[in-house]
């Protein structure tokens, strides 16, 4: 593996192939799951957090490790239970005592971190939950009368079980929007299960390499940023936004004006990494699901008859898809 | 690749594409103009439409200059050709490169490199068919050949449509032959003369006038005809009318007090006279049954005979010409004459007079004036002569028998004059005003007749 070139940060073709390795990397520790892998990074070339909905089990808290010692960062994982307090995520002011007298000082929670994990998120109560609201949105946390500026890159990957409802804390809607991506973790395969296990149990463990660090993907980001987005594609682009507000018997709600930011910021991310300095109409397509997905809320018709997110999602861009 | 030559590329690709764009409008238009062009057609079966063929081509025309206009309206722009060009497999690079030509930046020069890098990779995969099916343009040829074949079937209905044509264009023409005469009429009557022969200048343009709206209205041969016999005749009596005019005229205020306005009527009776002429000609090859030239020189001779003596004679003399039949027009004459004789040169001409009137007819040769035309509707009203004057009548007018009016031989024409509808209808209102006043209507029924008769004025 080559070194990190300093120098070249701000060579986007560079820096390109340099997020092109590290998705590399990452899928060396993480058996399968290459999409989750490719919506992850996205997400950090974004600078948005993420949502993985998926079973126990699946590698979640394993990716977010890999991904921290890939991009070199900074990696805490704090486990959501009914009891948890906002200051145990947030940290809190404690007396100490010192040479000086004694006074409080700030004690920082374990939301101090590049990457976090809030596993199981919906198991907190909602107001645990929205400790972590002004973190992820303004990457500052405020306890008392001082806020607290978080480290950059920031990052939070949230967790939440599908299927036990018992015992959980449904995230709202305003807290849901926070997050750039909803990503579903899928059961693997019957080969990717067997790479899992002998992987895990052979007791190879592949060795997982520093390709970036944190300066580096900051530098990523801006290239991103850059990416020009042509007309016709965004009005696309918007035209799917505005869709989910039409009148749709699936469609209890529509999306917000921050799922178009998302869509657009996803849409460059998607073609930076796959090497073009352009957005495609496909480049939305793809985004639109992890966006959009948990910003819809479906009707009861769609729940009624089965229609998931998805397939409403799905039905939006066939709909609006462009004919020159 | 310079950005010209990225420019150029995309300027090709423009034409090509508006090129199929207005191949595709062709063919669609084409196909819906001679799809409405059959439409058409299958209507021209069924009613009468003469201009069929002319509005299926219009169909046809209108469509192609439809698409032409969409084509030019709906022009690709630059943009849109890059996007389509994106279509294949450039993945919006080269809409992309285009929109953001003129930018600078680090990541808006890779791309447009990329862009353009991939378009000279990748050129050959664009392609542009001027057609992007062969069923489209089969189909509309299909649609034109239907076409084609139904504007040369014939019909019974396509042949009824020319004949109404035709008998439409033959009003026309009559029309503006009548617009001509009309303004002759006009300038005639701005020259100098009495109040009573304005009164009868006037009342021509009037029934001119009304010749002209019923040409107007004229839908059928069989009207055609009706109005033709109808303005011939009344050209034979603005003949008569502007020839009597004539005379009185020199007889009253002498040759040289008037000469311009004498000029101007001799000049409008020759005119009536070419036009009664050009009518006979024209008519008798449609109108069955027209009159004959004999009687055209019959009315002419009957002309002269009033010119060199006086109206009253001359009327008479027109009156001895009825009782005359085609095969016996001398013995007419003889009658007449004996009316029209009492005033000098008239007598000579009073012979002439006689022959026109003599309805030398049998089937269709014809006679003069259309006098005939009984059945048809018109301003004139036929009435039988006098019975006094009636050879063919037999009974008495007070008496309690019967009457009986008989033709001779088959012409269309019998004995009787002609006087005019607003006179017929004067002289009815007179005497149902007479009878009310005497008291002859049950009560009730009075205010009945005043309402019916007013209802005219």
């Amino acid at each position: 593996m080559s070194e990190l070139d300093r120098s070249r940060l701000q060579d986007a073709s560079y820096m390109a192939g340099l997020v092109a390795e590290c998705e590399k990397e990452i899928q060396k520790g993480i058996i399968g799951q290459k999409d989750i892998i490719h919506q992850v990074i996205l997400a950090m070339l974004t600078g948005g957090n993420v949502l993985l909905e998926g079973m126990p089990g699946l590698g979640k808290t394993k990716l977010v490790s890999t991904i921290s010692k890939v991009f070199d960062l900074s990696f805490k994982r704090i486990q959501f239970t009914p009891d948890l307090m906002p200051s145990d995520v947030t940290g809190t002011n404690i007396i100490v005592k010192n040479e000086q007298g004694s006074g409080f000082s700030f004690e920082k929670g374990p939301i101090f971190a590049n990457l976090i994990l809030a596993d199981e998120i919906n198991r907190a109560t909602p107001k645990t939950q929205s400790a972590l609201l002004e973190a992820m949105q303004e990457h500052t946390v405020t306890v008392g009368n001082d806020s607290h500026k978080l480290e950059e890159p920031f990052l939070v990957l949230a967790t939440q079980n599908p299927i036990e409802n018992e015992g959980t804390y449904p995230l709202p809607e305003a807290q849901l929007d926070r997050f750039m991506f909803k990503i579903l973790v899928k059961f693997p395969g019957k080969e990717e299960l067997k790479e899992i296990v002998n992987l895990t149990e052979g007791g190879k463990a592949p060795t997982i390499e520093k390709k970036m660090d944190g300066e580096a993907l900051l530098a990523a980001r801006e290239l991103v940023n850059q990416i020009p987005i042509a007309d016709a594609v965004m009005d696309y682009l918007l035209d799917i936004v505005m869709e989910t507000h039409a009148a749709n018997p699936y469609i209890r709600e529509g999306a917000s004006p921050r799922a178009a930011q998302a869509l657009v910021r996803a849409a460059k991310a998607k073609a930076f990494l796959d090497g073009r300095f352009n957005v495609s109409f496909q480049d939305v397509e793809d985004a639109a699901y992890p966006v959009l997905r948990h910003r819809i809320i479906v009707s009861f018709d769609a729940i009624s008859e089965g229609i998931t997110e998805d397939a409403v999602i799905k039905r939006i861009l066939e709909a609006k898809k462009p004919r020159v | 690749m310079e950005k010209k030559e990225f420019l150029r590329k995309i300027q090709k690709y423009q034409r090509k594409l508006n090129r199929a764009e207005l191949v595709q409008n062709l063919i669609i238009s084409l196909c819906i103009g001679a799809g409405v062009g059959i439409l058409f057609q299958i209507v021209a079966f069924l009613v009468v439409f003469y201009p069929v063929n002319w509005y299926s081509i219009a169909a046809l025309v209108i469509a192609a200059v439809t698409a032409v206009v969409l084509t030019l309206c709906r022009k690709k722009s630059m943009q849109q050709t890059a996007l389509y060009m994106d279509r294949f497999g450039f993945q919006e690079r080269i809409v992309t490169a285009y929109e953001h030509l003129e930018e600078e930046g680090e990541i808006l020069r890779l791309q447009r490199a990329d862009a353009m890098k991939q378009l000279q990779a990748k050129e050959d995969r664009i392609k542009i068919p001027l057609l992007k099916s062969w069923k489209q343009p089969v189909f509309t040829l299909g649609l034109l050949a239907v076409m084609v074949v139904l504007m040369m079937v014939p019909s019974e209905t396509k042949k009824q449509a020319k004949a109404l044509h035709m008998v439409r264009e033959e009003a026309q023409e009559k029309q503006e032959e009548l617009q001509e005469v009309l303004e002759e009429m006009e300038e005639l009557a701005e020259n100098t003369l009495t109040p009573e022969q304005l009164a009868a200048l006037q009342e021509m343009i009037e029934s001119l006038q009304s010749s002209m709206q019923e040409y107007n209205q004229v839908e059928s041969t069989e009207a055609l005809q009706a109005a033709n016999q109808k303005l011939d005749y009344k050209y034979h009596n603005m003949q008569q009318q502007l020839e009597n005019m004539v005379a009185q005229q020199m007889l009253s205020s002498g040759a040289a007090a008037s000469f311009q306005s004498l000029e101007a009527m001799q000049q409008m009776a020759e005119m009536m006279q070419e036009l009664q002429n050009s009518g006979m000609q024209d008519g008798s090859p449609s109108l069955a049954g027209n009159q004959g030239q004999n009687g055209q020189q019959g009315n002419n001779q009957q002309g002269n005979g009033n010119s060199s003596n006086n109206g009253q004679n001359g009327q008479n003399g027109q009156n001895g010409n009825n009782p005359g039949d085609g095969q016996n027009g001398q013995s007419g004459n003889g009658q007449g004459n004996g009316q029209g004789q009492g005033n000098g040169q008239g007598q000579g001409n009073g012979e002439g007079q006689g022959q026109g009137q003599g309805q030398g007819t049998g089937e269709g040769s014809g006679q003069g004036r259309g006098e005939g035309s009984g059945s048809s509707p018109h301003d004139y009203v036929s009435i039988p002569n006098e019975i006094m004057d009636a050879g063919n009548l037999n009974g008495s007018a007070n008496g309690h028998e019967n009457s009986d009016f008989f033709r001779t031989q088959n012409g269309i024409s019998w004995e009787g004059n002609h006087v005019s509808h607003e006179a017929v209808m004067g002289t009815y209102e007179q005497k149902a005003y007479e009878g009310i006043a005497a008291g002859r209507y049950p009560s009730g029924m009075e205010e009945v007749i005043k309402e019916y008769f007013a209802s005219f004025n």
